[in-house]
């Protein structure tokens, strides 16, 4: 009876996440669903930054340089090849998966603090690299989809037709971003509730445990980094369909310290409190602009901030949606 | 369940679209009392010493106002920080125009930052008016971009004026250049070359850097090395006022030729306190705003107009003295002029046709002389200007003014 009454809880939540999911770019004006959309690129980099780093315990500083491969892959294509930019973003997804995979080599030797320098070093070097091959990604300047044709670029014509039905193209963009997060959500929530998960976890908790018991410890690291790649490769492409203009600036070593911000503000090891994320790391700077302009408040007052979470909330919203629904849980799936 | 939610959502747009369609009616931006403009400059970062640009014409459009405004519609100037990034830029502009709801984009700055927005307000139809770069392309490619239209003199023009003076005046000079590795940059070192003509083998070195880079200093070192004496600064001013310090520092004293967008009197004073006096001693320039430190102007009516609004309306921290908020000013009375002209309720038709009609002779803040005109053939309101030579502190003009293309 109570599995029947869990089981109808958990679809009824799934159900209204879709509605608020498919409601709210409705409720707010047009411009914010752009604003929205953004931070649903956050979103979907923070959940594949949580399966590395919440999941897999291995620390990425270089989650902003797999996200800049990601956008170039769908410049590049778009600009220099031609390609529809929505069509992108398996492969950007396929490149940075790739990516992913070769920096998850050095790390089955190094490990905790060594693991955060050496994919640190990776995020620093990427600006640097852009503007190195410059034929490529268009040097400091970067690319701009916006001399390509209107039929190739989102943002451009203003509208979307997708199946005979028009929306506007800042609604498009909401839909397909968070569209996409919330699938790779699911996907996420089904890796690390299986097998997977479980090698994850037990390579987290102790690498030499988890050997023991026959893990496979160079596959499922190594898996990890892909599979986390794959993500950050997504959001990077979608960040330039977005803002419709690459360069080196947009992808420095604040943006992967942002996405770090961002897991552990929504919990690490947790699922559902990551949107808390994306929307912290999105909206944050702007509201901290709202109090005061003056130079270096915003930035104080956004550090305090986070101290704050981290003090108050050390598992993040993640911990605290578990803490609030605990007594509810304990009830449901504890046997009379 | 999902049906449900979706029937809800359609309800809820339709009521927010009769509301949104209620309350637009006619131009955006334009309301019985207001007309909302907007524009974007570097506020932060490396280019900051722009941002008095922006400031500069926010002065002037509270000084008319206070003064009744235009046709009884005050004019709300919105600027946004893009930290001299193109990628901010676009979505700053994209902001202006879809939240704020601006009339028209005004005086944005910089080259990459206006070719990175005009194809997006071109296609949405919104004015990009005076664009603060003097790339060329801005003036030429109306066909194409009819929404968009510049302010200043060429680059291009603006390299062939010291390249046609160094072949006359110094024909056996070596000239090194160091220029920013982008349109702008490029457009000034092509106007120099072709100044120079047959003689564009005197200049022996070319360096660039990117706006993004931290310092100068190893292209500085490396055209020294050239054993040029002639030293183009084709950079913004952080990176000109550099050139001039790590110059300095390697003990080498070039007759330095420095492009208008650092020229600023201001600028000099910094490049001066960064090396020495006698290394900006001399330099070269091109202006034709009036420089509100020149003694000659003051008595003059256009600065002493210039003073007492900056005395009024100017932000703390904000040097009247520098002359970046003159040529804000200035740009904002042709858009005042223009809007004048526009009629009693403009559309964005109506402003760029005034816009690209313009012949306004009594600029209280440009150089006696200077005209703003434009036709329809004719998208460069800015093209004449006068050489002016570094001495004791303050820019000297010497020889006449003359027309730039």
């Amino acid at each position: 009876m109570r599995r029947a009454l869990g089981i109808g809880l958990w679809l009824l939540m799934a159900a209204a996440a879709v509605g608020a999911f498919l409601l709210v770019p409705h409720l707010i004006s047009d411009f914010h669903s752009r604003d929205l959309a953004e931070a649903g690129v956050f979103f979907i980099a923070i959940v594949g930054l949580n399966l590395l780093t919440g999941y897999t315990g291995q620390i990425s500083l270089g989650h902003g340089a797999l996200m800049a491969i990601g956008g170039y892959t769908t410049a590049a294509l778009v600009v220099h090849e031609h390609w529809r930019d929505v069509w992108t973003i398996p492969l950007a997804g396929i490149a940075a998966g790739i990516v992913g995979f070769l920096i998850g080599l050095p790390a089955l030797r190094l490990s905790g603090l060594y693991l955060a320098l050496a994919t640190f070093a990776f995020a620093v070097a990427m600006p640097s690299l852009l503007k190195k091959f410059s034929g490529l990604t268009g040097g400091s300047q970067g690319l701009s989809f916006l001399e390509s044709s209107p039929f190739q670029v989102t943002g451009l014509k203003g509208t979307v037709t997708v199946f005979g039905h028009t929306t506007t193209a800042n609604h498009f963009l909401y839909y397909l971003t968070w569209g996409i997060g919330l699938v790779g959500l699911a996907i996420a929530w089904l890796i690390v509730r299986g097998r997977f998960g479980r090698a994850f976890r037990a390579i987290r908790d102790s690498e030499s445990a988890a050997a023991s018991a026959g893990v496979n410890l160079p596959l499922y690291k190594t898996l990890a980094f892909a599979l986390s790649g794959v993500y950050a490769g997504v959001a990077g492409s979608l960040f330039a369909i977005q803002s419709e203009i690459v360069n080196p600036l947009s992808f420095t070593v604040l943006l992967s310290i942002l996405l770090v911000v961002g897991a552990v503000v929504g919990g690490l090891g947790s699922l559902p409190g990551l949107v808390i994320g994306a929307l912290f790391i999105k909206y944050l700077p702007s509201l901290a602009g709202h109090v005061s302009t003056r130079p270096g408040v915003p930035d104080f007052i956004y550090g305090a901030a986070i101290i704050l979470v981290v003090i108050l909330l050390p598992g993040g919203a993640g911990g605290l949606l578990r803490r609030l629904f605990a007594p509810l849980t304990t009830w449901l799936y504890t046997r009379p | 369940m999902k049906f449900l939610y979706t029937a809800a959502g359609l309800v809820c747009a339709l009521a927010l679209a009769t509301v949104a369609s209620g309350a637009g009616t006619g131009t955006p931006g334009v309301s019985p009392t207001e007309i909302v403009i907007g524009g974007t400059v570097p506020m932060t970062g490396v280019a900051q010493a722009f941002k008095t640009v922006g400031l500069g014409a926010s002065y002037y459009f509270k000084y008319v106002n206070a003064h009744g405004g235009v046709n009884h519609r005050k004019i709300k100037y919105i600027l946004k920080d893009d930290q001299y990034d193109p990628a901010q830029t676009m979505a700053k502009t994209r902001e202006l125009v879809e939240q704020d709801h601006v009339f028209a984009i005004f005086n944005s700055l910089g080259t990459e930052h206006n070719l990175a927005t005009r194809p997006y307000l071109n296609a949405v139809g919104v004015p990009q008016l005076f664009v603060a770069s003097g790339a060329n392309t801005f003036g030429t490619d109306y066909k194409q971009y009819k929404w968009t239209i510049g302010y200043q003199p060429s680059y291009r023009a603006e390299g062939t004026i010291y390249g046609r003076y160094v072949a006359k005046t110094a024909p056996k000079s070596r000239i090194a250049v160091l220029y920013q590795n982008d349109d702008y940059g490029k457009a000034l070192l092509t106007g120099l070359t072709r100044g120079l003509g047959k003689r564009a083998k005197q200049v022996v070195a070319k360096q660039s850097y990117n706006a993004d880079d931290s310092s100068v200093q190893s292209q500085i070192a490396k055209l020294k090395s050239s054993k040029a004496n002639t030293l183009m600064l084709f950079a913004t001013p952080a990176f000109a006022i550099q050139a001039y310090r790590y110059s300095y520092q390697l003990g080498w004293r070039p007759k330095v030729y420095v492009n208008v967008v650092s020229s600023a009197s201001n600028i000099m004073g910094l490049a001066q306190i960064a090396s020495t006096k006698k290394e900006v001693e001399g330099s070269i320039s091109i202006d034709f705003v009036k420089d509100p430190t020149d003694r000659r102007w003051a008595k003059d009516p256009g600065i002493k107009l210039y003073r007492s609004i900056m005395k009024r309306y100017k932000d703390k921290g904000i040097s009247a003295n520098d002359p970046y908020n003159v040529y804000g000013m200035s740009v904002a009375h042709t858009f005042v002029q223009a809007l004048k002209k526009a009629g009693k309720n403009p559309t964005r038709d109506s402003i760029m046709k005034a816009a690209t009609h313009l012949t306004i002779r009594n600029d209280p803040f440009l150089l006696p002389g200077v005209v703003v005109r434009t036709t329809s053939s004719d998208h460069f309101p800015l093209d004449q200007a006068r050489l002016e030579r570094w001495h004791n502190g303050h820019w000297v003009s010497f020889g006449g003014l003359f027309r730039v293309r």
